[in-house]
């Protein structure tokens, strides 16, 4: 059994399904080529616990260190992971980092902010913003806290030439509407992907009600040339991984908390995880969908491409424990 | 529900009709077959004719050649919200459609027939159930799930197709495979390798709700571990969406029956001021038909055919 097919247990006939009708693709949040010529650049700041000082200064300093979006007088989004809810696992992005992001975007004047995740599994989103602490940051800051699985939708051609047999993705309009678009995801390891930072997070603005829960359509298309193409189709202007308190093992739901106290902040997603997963101890080359990401020109994850301001990667690498079967995912030198 | 709320709600889904006779999940947002369902049924169930027939014809328009139902008047292919169409169909007695629709829902295929034996091996292993058993699909061709598979057993038997036809059999044998355990139902992974997955309130109310509306004794073991796991989950935070499943599925179980006073209550005091539920137009139809008129969705003992 392929991993493909085994994750399709948990789909690609269905596309011959979905509505091909208008490709809008027009607007600041589908995604542009990124610039080859000009190096990627990753904000790496300690970050030892969620307490609102502690998150507010690594913020600052981290949109500091890195080549942050300009928000002012824009509608932000903000997409953070929320696969999951355990009282006892860090399976989703930690909400009080979510919140010190919203203030931090406030003092920096966005027009309007958003908060938006579409969860793969579970359909009941309002439990899970509840327990999560997502309803309360959106009460307590006056922001929208928004279910992206049942979110109108329009279909976005796949620009991306070599792509796989999904030809359009159905965009919520939600995030069709954002200026700025954050991804915020939680660094851990993946039990198909290898590992999930940024990139892997997209998965999330897909709304359910196309692709279903889990979004089995993408796990039948290949879940590394999934990530590939919805990043390829819609821009992520800026990543935030929350390394605070990562998982490591079994994840990204049934693993186990490993504190790495970090947070890794860049324009390109693709930097963004090359640098978290070497943080892990994780060569990035040897995760497919990086590599693929890499080969479809959205970015580079080179370590001479990359230019990490703040904290040195070695200096807080925190190897994260592999399931045995990602144990290649291993720099060669560390096997 | 109280005699002013009932009006208030049906107040706020008539108020967020679309023009094209649908209904979006939030107000202004497009039509969507389930919410358009749903919000016409509970019209009908309320008295309002006129605006459910509009429901009713939108429903129609998505309805393609090949008898099928997409998710929205765009989707010419078909899906999950089919069951919420067959539903309404039923409700108003549109048999034509309702008969053509029922031959597209049967003839559905999962992925049951893609896996080899040895994936149906390595699935056994690590999740601990029988891919090969077919069961219903969110979208076409891909993988059966717990909640697909329920809501089409509850439309097609609500829609008088009988619990022997093979297709419900089928889900049936899959409902108990998936089932978790130590009690109830999630998305339909009861393991991953070693770790049990926890159940849900949501899903283990659907998955309750076809095995009862198919008529499997409430003395199962599944029906009473469910029923164990439904009432130990009330005790705490629950969302509006899966209370109004749970008062469904309880209604239809006689061994239900003591929770009913309580569920209900409970729901109907989530009402909002403007008679809505959250804001959202599923929701508020939802909500509305478990505690007023829930015979629509399901058969109620003492409440006719």
């Amino acid at each position: 059994m392929t991993r493909r097919e085994a994750v399709g247990a948990l789909g690609a006939a269905a596309l011959a399904t979905l509505p091909a009708s208008a490709f809008p693709n027009g607007g600041s949040q589908l995604a542009p080529r990124p610039d080859a010529r000009v190096p990627s650049r990753v904000g790496l700041v300690l970050c030892s616990d969620y307490g609102p000082e502690t998150l507010r200064e690594a913020l600052r300093a981290g949109w500091k260190a890195s080549r942050p979006p300009d928000v002012r007088g824009k509608r932000v989004v903000i997409k953070p992971n929320l696969a999951d809810f355990s009282p006892d696992r860090p399976i989703h992005t930690d909400a009080r980092l979510v919140e010190a992001l919203v203030e931090h975007l406030k003092a920096l004047e966005a027009r309007t902010i958003v908060l938006a995740e579409g969860p793969p599994h579970n359909r009941d989103t309002e439990l899970l913003f509840r327990r999560t602490g997502f309803e309360a940051v959106a009460k307590r800051q006056d922001i929208a806290l928004i279910d992206l699985n049942y979110d109108d939708s329009r279909p976005v051609r796949n620009p991306n030439p070599r792509a796989s047999i999904l030809r359009e993705f159905h965009v919520p309009e939600t995030v069709l509407s954002a200026e700025v678009l954050i991804s915020v995801p939680k660094m851990k390891t993946h039990r198909f992907a290898g590992v999930t930072l940024s990139l892997k997070n997209m998965f999330g603005i897909l709304p359910g009600m196309i692709y279903g829960w889990p979004k089995n359509v993408l796990h039948w298309n290949g879940i590394p040339q999934s990530i590939c193409d919805i990043n390829g189709t819609v821009k992520t202007h800026f990543s935030i991984i929350d390394g605070v308190v990562g998982m490591e093992g079994y994840g990204p739901i049934l693993g186990t908390a490993r504190k790495a106290g970090v947070l890794v902040m860049g324009d390109s997603a693709l930097a963004a995880d090359a640098t978290a997963a070497r943080i892990m101890g994780v060569e990035p080359g040897l995760v497919e969908y990086m590599a693929l990401a890499q080969r479809a020109g959205l970015g580079s994850l080179r370590g001479q491409d990359i230019s990490v301001v703040g904290e040195r990667v070695e200096r807080v690498r925190t190897e994260f424990a592999l399931d045995p079967e990602f144990a290649f995912m291993r720099p060669q030198r560390s096997r | 529900m109280s005699s002013a709320t009932l009006p208030r709600t049906l107040g706020f889904i008539r108020a967020g009709q679309n023009e094209d006779g649908g209904w979006g999940y939030r107000p202004g947002g497009a039509s969507w077959v389930e919410p358009s369902a749903f919000c016409a049924m509970a019209l009908l169930a309320g008295g309002d004719r006129a605006a459910a027939g509009r429901g009713l014809a939108l429903l129609k328009a998505c309805q393609s050649a090949s008898g099928g139902m997409g998710v929205s008047p765009k989707d010419q292919g078909g899906g999950w919200m089919a069951y919420a169409a067959l539903l309404a169909y039923h409700a108003f007695g549109a048999e034509a459609e309702a008969a053509r629709l029922i031959g597209w829902i049967l003839g559905l295929e999962d992925a049951s027939r893609r896996f080899a034996p040895a994936d149906i091996q390595s699935i056994a292993r690590t999740y601990r159930y029988d891919a090969s058993i077919p069961g219903w699909p969110w979208t076409p061709g891909t993988t059966a799930w717990v909640e697909p598979t329920a809501m089409f057993i509850l439309a097609l038997t609500r829609a008088g197709v009988a619990s022997t036809e093979p297709r419900i059999q089928a889900g049936l044998r899959l409902l108990i495979d998936r089932r978790v355990p130590s009690g109830g139902w999630n998305f339909g992974n009861p393991f991953s390798k070693a770790h049990e997955l926890e159940a849900t309130l949501l899903s283990t109310s659907l998955a309750l709700a076809a095995l009862s509306a198919a008529g499997t004794p409430a003395t199962k073991p599944a029906v009473e571990a469910g029923l164990r796991f439904i009432e130990a989950r009330l005790a705490g935070d629950v969302s509006t969406v899966s209370l109004a499943w749970t008062l469904i599925a309880l209604l239809s179980i006689p061994a239900g029956d003591r929770l009913v006073p309580g569920v209900s209550a409970r729901l109907a005091g989530l009402a909002g001021t403007d008679g809505g539920f959250r804001g959202n137009l599923f929701e508020s139809a939802l909500a509305f038909l478990a505690l007023e008129d829930a015979s629509r969705i399901i058969r109620v003992p003492g409440k006719g055919p």
